[in-house]
């Protein structure tokens, strides 16, 4: 079987625009089985993708196809298709277990009160609880959702910042439920602005940014392509001049300014140059006060891709 | 369907809405004691009065404007259709079940306050026929006009108020051309004729009253499941 055979999610050539302003910009991209992230800044384009995905939203230009039909055309789709949309907002009135319930009746799941239950219990809630979903607090809201989106036993699985508003704990339980459904063969994509989240999926990645598909791939190709990437760093010494030229002659860094109480360099490889600083400052007699990484943030990362794409 | 059907009922129907509309209802009943204890007014002109001038030209048009705007349209402005439109449920399904509901919810708020007053009023059963085919004819037509209304644009009410205002209430009634798509003209103009009163102005024949509502039902229908499908879901 091909890759593209086995694609559930096609996307060919997809633009999006909301009065002119342009949210996904001709992306091309297929998603097969298994756990992809979908991983950018916020802004990129995640939840427009996803919009598109779903079929929330129509593209300006291009195609989006699950499973070969149109999301858009044909609401006999949504039977493959569980959606935890990134708003927390749920209809509060009704309780868990109505919601989810639901749910599980306009999909038509047979038994839909059992099965309620049964993914309400997945995700650690209590099918009993009385109580409205307006007295759920984010985490739990966000449980409901994870639930119900479920409740269906979809093919396609749609996972829009599922775990903002989750503790360490229920993090790493949704980690687990989330691969766990991979395994299982069915597609599962998740947004997130998080590096070290995507990182624990464990996943194919695709990044975005500016909507545009910046890179995609295995996670850890993504990762190596990070940390090639120029770094830009702040070295804090009582010796600024001594440690600048220090580094400089050992090849360490590729650049260097020196201000009264540090020294402000860029390296191509960060991890050789975390390793050789500290001899060079003891070789200058300075002492080394601090070493800060100044572009580390996903959104620097982000810019490198797409400076580098373009 | 049976589904959306509920799940409107029960997020359409607020405890405000249902006490705002309670008490715009009990007005027609308080009117209606009002002219029955009046020794020197002509009771049954006072009632047609208060049937037509409130019943009809308000508390129908009011409460479905605030249901039937609330019933998709709730969902949307809060974001949560899309935990129902994500569902492979065929949109006209959708939009009949938030049709029925809306109807089922709004039907009694005016239909009870209006026969009570007919009863206390003590005017016979012509006057009784003929308020509940205006109200059903009013609340039916408003109810399909602004079930796609709240779906499609924000601040529904507000539209909805100056629709029924401006159009029905101002325009409808002095111009012939206006009259004919103003659902008030067709249900005043069936209470009138049926509790044989003097027709209103722009008054429409029976069988017009009938049918032109139906149609009004059904192209609005036909539009809100337009809507529906290509609803721009957030």
């Amino acid at each position: 079987m091909t890759a593209q055979a086995a694609a559930t999610v096609e996307f060919a050539g997809v633009s999006k625009w909301f009065s002119g302003v342009v949210a996904v910009s001709e992306v091309t991209v297929s998603i097969g089985p298994g756990v992809t992230a979908l991983l950018g800044p916020n802004g990129a384009g995640k939840s427009t993708m996803l919009r598109l995905l779903c079929g929330l939203t129509s593209p300006s230009r291009g195609s989006v196809r699950i499973k070969g039909r149109d999301p858009r055309g044909d609401p006999d789709v949504f039977r493959d298709i569980g959606l935890v949309p990134q708003q927390e907002a749920v209809i509060e009135r009704l309780t868990g277990r109505q919601f989810v319930t639901m749910a599980a009746e306009l999909s038509e799941v047979p038994d839909a009160v059992s099965a309620a239950a049964r993914n309400i219990q997945l995700v650690d809630l209590e099918p009993g609880d009385p109580r409205p979903l307006k007295a759920y607090s984010k985490g739990m809201r966000q449980r409901i959702k994870v639930a119900a989106a479920l409740v269906h036993e979809p093919e396609l699985i749609v996972l829009d910042e599922p775990l903002e508003g989750l503790d360490p704990r229920q993090r790493l339980r949704m980690i687990e439920l989330f691969g766990r459904l991979g395994d299982e063969g069915r597609t599962v994509v998740v947004s997130s602005h998080v590096l070290d989240e995507v990182e624990r999926f464990g996943s194919r990645v695709i990044v975005l940014g500016q909507g545009r598909l910046l890179a995609e791939g295995d996670f850890r190709e993504i990762r190596d392509l990070m940390d090639d990437r120029p770094h830009r760093l702040r070295v804090g010494t009582d010796q600024p001049r001594h440690v600048a030229a220090g580094l400089l002659a050992a090849g360490a860094v590729v650049g260097a300014r020196v201000d009264a109480t540090s020294v402000l360099v860029d390296t191509d490889d960060v991890r050789a140059f975390r390793h050789s600083v500290a001899a060079i400052a003891k070789d200058a007699n300075a002492r080394l006060l601090e070493v800060v990484p100044l572009d580390d943030d996903l959104d620097s990362v982000f810019r490198y891709l797409l400076a580098r794409r373009t | 369907m049976n589904t959306i059907f509920r799940l409107v009922v029960r997020t359409q129907l607020t405890r405000g809405r249902a006490v705002a509309l309670g008490a715009l209802g009990t007005l027609a009943v308080i009117l209606a004691i009002a002219a029955r204890a009046g020794a020197d007014a002509d009771v049954n002109r006072s009632m047609h009065d208060i049937i037509d001038g409130l019943g009809l030209a308000v508390l129908a048009p009011v409460t479905s404007l605030v249901l039937a705007s609330a019933a998709l349209g709730d969902l949307a402005e809060d974001r949560t259709l899309v935990y129902v439109w994500l569902r492979p449920l065929a949109r006209w399904k959708m939009a009949l079940g938030a049709l029925a509901a809306s109807l089922a919810v709004s039907l009694p708020f005016v239909l009870v306050p209006l026969i009570a007053a007919v009863l206390i009023g003590g005017t016979g059963g012509d006057l009784l026929v003929a308020t509940i085919a205006g109200a059903v004819v009013a609340v039916t037509g408003y109810t399909a006009l602004f079930l796609g209304l709240g779906l499609r644009v924000k601040r529904a009410l507000v539209w909805g108020l100056g629709y029924v205002v401006i159009w029905e209430g101002a325009v409808a009634r002095t111009a012939r051309g206006a009259a004919r798509i103003s659902v008030q003209v067709y249900a005043r103009s069936l209470l009138a004729a049926i509790a044989d009163y003097a027709p209103p102005r722009q008054a429409a024949s029976v069988g017009a009253s009938i049918i032109v509502p139906i149609v009004v039902v059904i192209v609005a229908y036909v539009v809100t499941v337009r809507w529906l499908q290509r609803a721009e879901v957030a």
